[in-house]
């Protein structure tokens, strides 16, 4: 199989794409059931998220008079674009490393922050006010986020990078590789304030609680979504699904890529990938109350970055 | 007949040797000092009584005569007896024009008889002109018994009483000029009715006027008459003065006498014979083969500006009173101006010193009002002090040397004694410094200067001072030598040293005096001062090269300083304002008067292309060259200042709004009188010429500097290639600059055209010379000119309703010919030239175009930044050139790699330092060094697209002139060692830059005016740029690069959005604004595509470059910089999407109400750059492969690229396969989004809870209530007590 062939069928079918969209779809229908399960309720069928998706494509689509009309529509397809490409640019262990052209772990990081800017466009295109109020506190987030994971990112480049001669390394693939010969960082001590760290990053990068500020329904009846109908929102529902699926594999591969191969590879990973939907994302968002935009942007200052911090400044002085 | 003279000879002789024989003649000659010390005293004390004044100081003047009889010897007797002869007749003529005043008047009481001279204007002038033949002044040869006397006093070592005798002089001055003045000029207080005289007193005052003229004229009968009664033979031991006057002198001289005749009969033959008559002298000048360099040169420069006097007076004096005697004196101090250049000794020399000062006193005074007859006194009285105390060091040399023959003098000065010596060349110096205005000497100057006509106080001011400068340089440095002014010593201090501190001190006073004058006129007077300063501080390094620079200098300013006193005449005839702040807007009604002074202005602040800028760099390559750093650093401080009040008027002239004010009637102000005209054109095209091709200027100056060189056996100058390479694209620029201003006198759509299309015939230009660049100038001289040709598009749409169209365009296209010509810089010298024409008045005049209040303030201050910054830059440049001996880049490199650290560090920090600075780096006071929002917006973009980019450029340039790679090891291996790899200076400069990328990203958040963001977002955009070239690896170089190219795309592209925006809606804030996105759909488009790829959203271009500066940040081992860098991103992410949300989306405000979509020329110019940034997206090759040519130039290791590969770097990705793949991805999704179609389209208002009556204003979120929380931190942080720029917040 050529490159180009691998490429295109990495973003097209597996580990991006149609596969993605699955699995992240599917990643949703759990965290609904789990959730009502652990509320006492039945909760919806695994299915209800692909069902949901089926009926939003035959809704009338809802445009305000006063939005700009393409960004408006437009702003979602986009969204999904980069994290079904950002898929495809997380190796997993064992099973999948993505080709160098596609991209490191920075082209992942600058994806990854694509979502956020639909959502933010996608609000003050709107023209709702409440659509504005969610993309200030989007922003505000994103810039509260946005140190600590960058020096996660620089923790774990340098960490692996000078181990291996460089100063530092952005590629994912070689991450994997690292730790699969010595050890996953996770049981690293000098990384666990960035475990840490990225352990409050990917809340406020997903949205959920203590971090959905930017679309709380309570206050700004989902803010950026709100004016949404049809198959526009249900492309916002896609693109949550599929960012689960990216930043719960980035997770994997920076800090907990299992050393097995073949079948029993992509077994753990899935198993990875339930087990921290369950317990970093549906539990998570159950037992927390929502912070202040305020509240969230200073703690970001404060715990997040202090930790991110103490594992680069060990790793660098050592 | 000839018994009776031999009775009186016998007699007077008896009467010597009597008084000898029964006197100790040291006591007559002490008793004569005091008789005439208290007598002239005494004189200066009775003032009120002319009478009285009159017989005092002629008891007074009996001292002189006992003094030539008590010290003896041939000159003294000789002396006495002539004394005695000049007296009769000239005290007669005195006293009888006096007495005929009194009679008539009825009184001899000195305020009536004040303003004689309108009364009774031939008594009073042959009263005067006694007065002036006493003191030993007049049209004629002065009188010089008292010389001789002097002389006799000196040559017999009685220092003491000569030094009295000139004393007496100076306080007899004192008392002669207020009678002359108050008697003879002054406008008399009242009416007083004339008495009848008896006819016969007029026929003797005549005789005796007539005598005493002879008597001046041809004095030779009488000294051989007193030599006779002196008992000396044959003129033994009387020194011999003078010699024949040369043709120089006698040709203006007779000349003005002649012209005096004529204006009696007709004004306007008068008028035509003066041009006639300066064209002639200066054609004379021309032809005269006998002159020496230093006079060759001076005397063309004189009888130059003479001629562009005399044809500028022909407007400006025609209405004017006493025409004649304008023209007469005018000519009369030009003959005198002359005989100081063809003068071989010290007689000659001082007769016409005296009669420079007294010709031009009546220049001074012309206007005859209290004010100038004020400043005329002190004028007079200083330079004819500052005279006598030369005249008493004349004398001493010739006591010394035996000889005022130059030659002699020059033979023999080796013999005198250092004491003696310092003594005469200090009287000496004494003389010259008054003429030339140095500090102390200077008060007369800027009294004098303002009140004489203007066209008097031009040359005033430009050629007067210099024949102090003559003085220095001629009989200084020429007769007596370097070597002797420094042998000349006592206690270390020299006369050199003495030149160069007060020409230091003359500089900052003459500077800072001017920039608190509030009067035009006073203000260039003490710019005088400064650029005298300036000379002499220069003239005082003392080296060849210093004097050629200096005396570049005095042509210089002869010309510049002319043009300006000139121009501001012209205002003062039209407007009758003599006040700055009364001129506003006056560059409206009298364009070609303001525009050549602007153009004066320019080039006396020493900018190029004009010839103020040569010789001002020379100047400072001459400081450099000598090791005097601290002298080129304070001419550089006191241009900075210079500045400041030269861009003042301009400002005044041009940039403020026309009011019609005058104090001259109510005829509406027009442009001068053409000649006037003729004359400031012959100026500034002189100016123009100097600055273009200075070789004729240099081809006069050199061979002074070569003879004063050889005159002390130094080594001569070695002149620096002054000529500017104009590549053919910048001069085509530049004259198309200057075409575009000339049509659009015509046709201003046409002007619009003509200058998009300039910058693209340059593209032209700059591929049929390709082979004069280096790959990395080319690309960058394509940029400049390709960037220019669409912001100029967008200009002529964006200006559409702009009264003065053309002249931006003008300056728009200048500051494109400096980029251009800086970019083909084979040397230092170009390089800095260009440079300067580049970031200097062009961009200045761009940037307060719009002419509001603020663009004035904030583009002054970027104006001064520049200023300042370009002063390292120029220090730097000069020094560098000076250690290493060439401007040449070859050369320069080779030579730089045998100096040591220690010596190439200071010149290579100081050139860093400007470069950095250009580039707004290291945020001190941000709001001086970012270029402000007040510009139209098409040049903002292209300043923060292009222009700052020559900073980075320019790093990288001379990256490899300074030896490259190899040079910052050496540096680093020295100073500060390595940091991470990476030499200190250069981690300097990383550490600024990353400082600036986040402080200026975090502003740029906050900020709520339309420009404003984006301009602090393109200081944070060039941090990256350096950044990323700072770490001097493969891949950073390639990443700086390549977002040097990036942001230019991008950031233009989002000012031309702007400037749209602007002008669809003519807001300047983010909250004025909404909607717009609904009315300008395609602008829109193009501001999201820029705005989200400059904060590098994946797989845009923007994102690429910035891609590559985080992996060559973490791979070089400044992993904490590019943690910053990518925080800051976040940072101009948060701003464009603000910018976006305020401006396009939402509720439209009022003034979003009525925008359309931009002009086609504004799509067009936009939609280039989003295409070429779209382009570089798909392909990064097209800008990586060429950067890897650039780097195997640049000697580092070139990265690996192809058009379409991947990017460089450990694991480079693919821009072009991610590009397409999410492309394709798009494109199979949005038949998704075509599914609910079937289900329709519902359209209606956005959902509000049900409230319904909210006013769109208050359903939007303004710009400035966007990140509440960052904001705070943010203001907290970096804007404590909101200073500077936080108040536009």
């Amino acid at each position: 199989m050529s490159t180009q062939v691998a490429v295109v069928l990495s973003v097209l079918l597996f580990p991006g794409g149609l596969f993605a969209l699955t699995l992240g779809l599917a990643l949703k229908g759990m965290d609904r059931r789990v959730a009502a399960r652990l509320q006492g309720r039945v909760g919806p069928p695994l299915t209800q998220p692909f069902i949901d998706l089926v009926k939003l494509a035959f809704k009338r689509t809802m445009v305000p008079t006063t939005a700009c009309e393409p960004v408006f529509l437009g702003a979602p397809l986009v969204g999904v674009v980069s994290m079904l490409t950002a898929a495809a640019l997380v190796p997993i262990s064992g099973l999948y490393t993505p080709e160098p052209v596609l991209g490191n772990l920075l082209v992942v990081l600058y994806l990854l922050v694509v979502p956020g800017v639909v959502l933010m466009v996608a609000g003050s295109s709107s023209s709702s006010p409440y659509g504005a109020i969610g993309f200030s506190r989007e922003m505000v987030l994103m810039l509260a986020y946005e140190g600590p994971i960058v020096l996660v990112a620089a923790a774990v480049a340098l960490r692996v990078g000078m181990a291996e001669g460089h100063i530092a390394t952005f590629s994912l693939a070689e991450i994997v590789a690292y730790q699969r010969t010595h050890g996953m960082f996770l049981l690293d001590p000098v990384m666990w304030p960035a475990v840490g760290a990225f352990c409050l990053f990917f809340p406020a990068n997903l949205g959920i609680v203590p971090f959905d500020i930017p679309e709380a329904e309570t206050e700004v009846l989902e803010g950026p979504v709100l004016e949404y109908s049809g198959p526009a929102l249900g492309l916002f529902k896609v693109m949550s699904a599929l960012k689960a699926v990216v930043v719960l594999g980035l997770g994997i591969a920076l800090f907990a890529p299992l050393d097995l191969t073949g079948a029993p590879a992509f077994l753990g990973w899935l198993a990875e990938i339930v087990v921290l939907m369950v317990l970093g994302v549906t539990a998570v968002r159950l037992s927390a109350g929502r912070m202040r935009i305020d509240q969230a942007f200073s703690f970001f200052f404060k715990w997040p970055l202090l930790l991110s911090a103490a594992s680069v400044a060990a790793i660098a002085l050592a | 007949m000839f018994p009776l003279e031999i009775h009186l000879d016998h007699f007077i002789g008896e009467m010597a040797v009597f008084a000898m024989t029964t006197l100790d003649p040291m006591s007559l000659a002490w008793m004569g000092a005091v008789f005439l010390l208290f007598g002239e005293i005494a004189a200066l004390l009775s003032i009120a009584h002319p009478v009285r004044v009159l017989i005092v100081s002629t008891v007074a003047e009996l001292g002189y005569v006992l003094i030539g009889l008590g010290v003896g010897g041939a000159a003294g007797e000789t002396g006495a007896f002539m004394h005695i002869g000049f007296q009769l007749a000239m005290r007669g003529l005195v006293v009888f024009a006096g007495w005929m005043l009194i009679l008539r008047v009825g009184s001899t009481r000195l305020e009536d008889l004040a303003g004689s001279g309108r009364r009774m204007p031939v008594t009073a002038t042959l009263f005067g002109f006694g007065m002036f033949s006493v003191m030993g002044l007049s049209p004629f040869k002065g009188t010089y018994s008292k010389f001789l006397i002097l002389y006799a006093a000196i040559e017999q070592g009685h220092w003491a009483i000569a030094a009295v005798g000139t004393v007496a002089s100076i306080v007899a001055a004192v008392y002669y000029m207020v009678l002359i003045q108050r008697i003879c000029f002054e406008a008399p207080a009242r009416r007083i009715a004339l008495r009848p005289v008896p006819k016969g007193l007029m026929a003797i005052t005549s005789v005796l006027a007539v005598a005493a003229a002879a008597m001046s004229l041809f004095p030779a009968p009488l000294q051989t008459l007193a030599e006779t009664l002196a008992g000396v033979v044959g003129g033994a031991g009387v020194p011999h003065f003078e010699s024949p006057w040369s043709p120089l002198v006698l040709v203006p001289y007779i000349g003005g006498f002649a012209l005096y005749a004529l204006g009696r009969f007709s004004p306007r033959a008068r008028d035509a014979g003066a041009v006639v008559l300066a064209l002639s002298t200066f054609a004379l000048v021309f032809a005269s083969p006998d002159l020496d360099p230093t006079s060759r040169l001076f005397a063309l420069v004189f009888a130059g500006i003479i001629c562009v006097m005399v044809i500028y007076s022909i407007g400006y004096m025609a209405k004017v009173e006493w025409g004649n005697r304008y023209y007469f004196f005018t000519f009369l101090m030009t003959g005198s101006m002359l005989g100081l250049t063809t003068a071989r000794e010290f007689g000659d020399f001082y007769v016409f010193w005296e009669l420079m000062t007294w010709t031009s006193y009546f220049l001074v005074i012309h206007e005859q009002t209290r004010k100038a007859l004020n400043a005329g006194l002190i004028y007079f009285l200083m330079c004819a002090s500052g005279a006598y105390v030369m005249h008493f060091g004349i004398l001493m040399a010739h006591a010394e040397v035996g000889s005022f023959a130059f030659s002699a003098i020059a033979q023999n000065v080796d013999a005198i004694a250092p004491g003696i010596g310092l003594a005469i060349m200090a009287c000496l110096f004494v003389g010259f410094a008054v003429k030339a205005g140095l500090v102390p000497f200077h008060a007369w100057l800027p009294i004098a200067h303002p009140q004489a006509p203007s066209s008097a106080s031009g040359p005033l001011s430009s050629i007067l001072t210099k024949a102090g400068m003559l003085g220095i340089v001629k009989i200084l440095f020429g007769v007596f030598g370097l070597g002797a002014l420094t042998r000349f010593a006592v206690a270390g201090v020299d006369l050199r040293t003495v030149l160069l501190g007060l020409g230091c001190v003359t500089l900052l006073y003459g500077e800072i005096q001017a920039l608190r004058q509030r009067e035009l006129k006073r203000m260039l007077a003490y710019s005088t001062l400064a650029q005298v300063g300036e000379i002499a501080a220069i003239l005082g390094l003392g080296t060849a090269l210093a004097t050629d620079a200096a005396l570049l200098h005095v042509t210089n300013h002869a010309l510049m300083k002319t043009l300006l006193f000139y121009a501001a005449g012209a205002f003062i005839l039209r407007t009758g304002l003599r006040y700055i702040d009364d001129l506003a807007g006056l560059g409206r009604v009298m364009p070609f008067t303001a525009g050549v002074y602007a153009l004066a202005s320019v080039a006396i602040m020493g900018l190029p292309p004009f010839s103020g800028f040569i010789s001002k760099f020379l100047m400072i390559y001459a400081a450099a060259m000598a090791g005097s750093y601290l002298v080129a650093g304070i001419l550089l401080a006191g241009s900075v200042i210079g500045v400041v009040y030269y861009t003042r008027v301009i400002s005044t002239l041009f940039f403020k709004p026309y009011t019609g004010q005058t104090s001259v009637g109510q005829a509406a102000v027009r442009e001068a009188p053409a000649s006037m005209l003729v004359a400031m054109g012959v100026l500034a095209a002189l100016i123009v010429v100097g600055g273009i091709a200075p070789q004729f200027q240099l081809a006069l100056v050199a061979p002074v500097g070569d003879a004063i060189a050889a005159r002390s056996g130094l080594a001569p100058a070695v002149l620096p290639d002054l000529i500017m390479a104009w590549p053919a694209s910048a001069a085509l620029t530049m004259i198309g600059a200057i075409a575009v201003l000339f049509v659009g006198r015509f046709s201003v759509p046409w002007s619009g055209r003509l200058a998009v299309a300039v910058p693209v015939a340059a593209i032209v230009a700059v591929l049929a010379q390709s082979g004069r660049y280096d790959l990395l100038s080319l690309s960058f001289a394509l940029l400049i000119a390709g960037v220019g040709a669409l912001n100029m598009l967008h200009a002529t749409s964006y200006l559409a309703h702009n009264h003065a169209q053309p002249r931006f365009y003008a300056v728009f296209l200048v500051m494109i010919a400096g980029l251009l010509g800086m970019t083909a810089a084979p040397d230092l010298f170009n390089f800095f030239a260009f440079w300067e024409l580049m970031s200097a008045w062009a961009l200045w005049a761009a940037i307060i175009h719009e002419e509001t209040d603020e663009a004035r303030r904030e583009g002054f201050k970027y104006f001064l930044f520049n200023t300042v910054g370009a002063s390292f830059l120029f220090l730097g440049v000069t020094m560098l050139a000076a250690k290493a001996g060439t401007f040449e880049f070859a050369g320069l490199k080779a030579a730089l790699a045998s100096l040591p650290v220690a010596v190439i560090l200071p010149p290579i920090a100081l050139v860093l330092l400007g470069l950095v600075m250009k580039a707004a780096m290291l945020p001190a006071r941000i709001d001086y060094q970012m270029h402000p929002a007040a510009a139209p917006t098409p040049v903002s973009g292209y300043i923060s697209a292009v222009l700052l980019k020559s900073g980075p450029w320019a790093i990288l340039k001379l990256f490899v002139v300074f030896g490259g790679a190899g040079l910052f090891v050496r540096l680093g291996g020295q100073i500060g060692g390595e940091i991470g790899g990476q030499p200190a200076i250069l981690t300097v400069i990383s550490v600024i830059a990353g400082i600036t990328m986040v402080y200026a990203g975090a502003m740029a958040v906050v900020q709520n005016s339309i420009k404003l963001v984006l301009i602090y977002s393109t200081v944070c955009q060039l941090g990256y740029v350096l950044l990323a070239l700072s770490f001097g690896t493969s891949l950073g170089v390639a990443a700086g690069l390549m977002h040097f190219v990036n942001h230019m795309l991008l950031k233009d592209t989002l000012f031309l959005v702007a400037g749209a925006v602007m002008v669809r809606t003519h807001a300047t804030l983010l909250d004025e604004l909404g909607g717009l996105g609904k009315r300008m759909p395609i602008t829109f488009g193009i501001f999201l595509f820029a705005g989200l790829s400059l904060s590098g959203l994946p797989p845009l271009n923007g994102f690429a470059s910035k891609w590559m500066i985080f992996e060559a940040a973490f791979s070089s081992g400044h992993w904490l910089l590019g943690a910053a860098a990518m925080i800051s991103s976040m940072f101009t992410l948060a701003a464009v999407l603000k910018f976006a949300h305020a401006a396009f989306m939402g509720q439209p405000t009022a003034k979003a109400l009525d925008a359309s979509e931009a002009p086609a020329p504004m799509l067009v110019a936009m939609g280039v750059l989003v295409v070429a940034s779209l382009a570089v997206g798909l392909m990064p090759g097209l800008l990586l492969v060429p950067i890897a040519a650039i780097e195997a130039q640049l000697g580092l290791t070139p990265i690996a690229a192809t058009l379409t590969g991947p990017l460089p770097g450990l694991d480079g990705w693919s821009p072009t396969i991610l590009t397409l793949l999410m492309l394709v991805l798009g494109l199979l999704l949005v038949p998704w989004l075509r599914l609910g179609r079937s289900a329709g389209v519902v359209r209606g208002p956005a959902h509000l809870c049900g409230v319904a009556d909210l006013s769109a204003d208050r359903e939007r979120l303004p710009a400035a209530e966007l990140f509440e929380s960052p904001n705070g931190v943010i203001k907290t942080l970096l804007l404590p007590g909101n200073p500077g720029p936080g108040k536009r917040i």
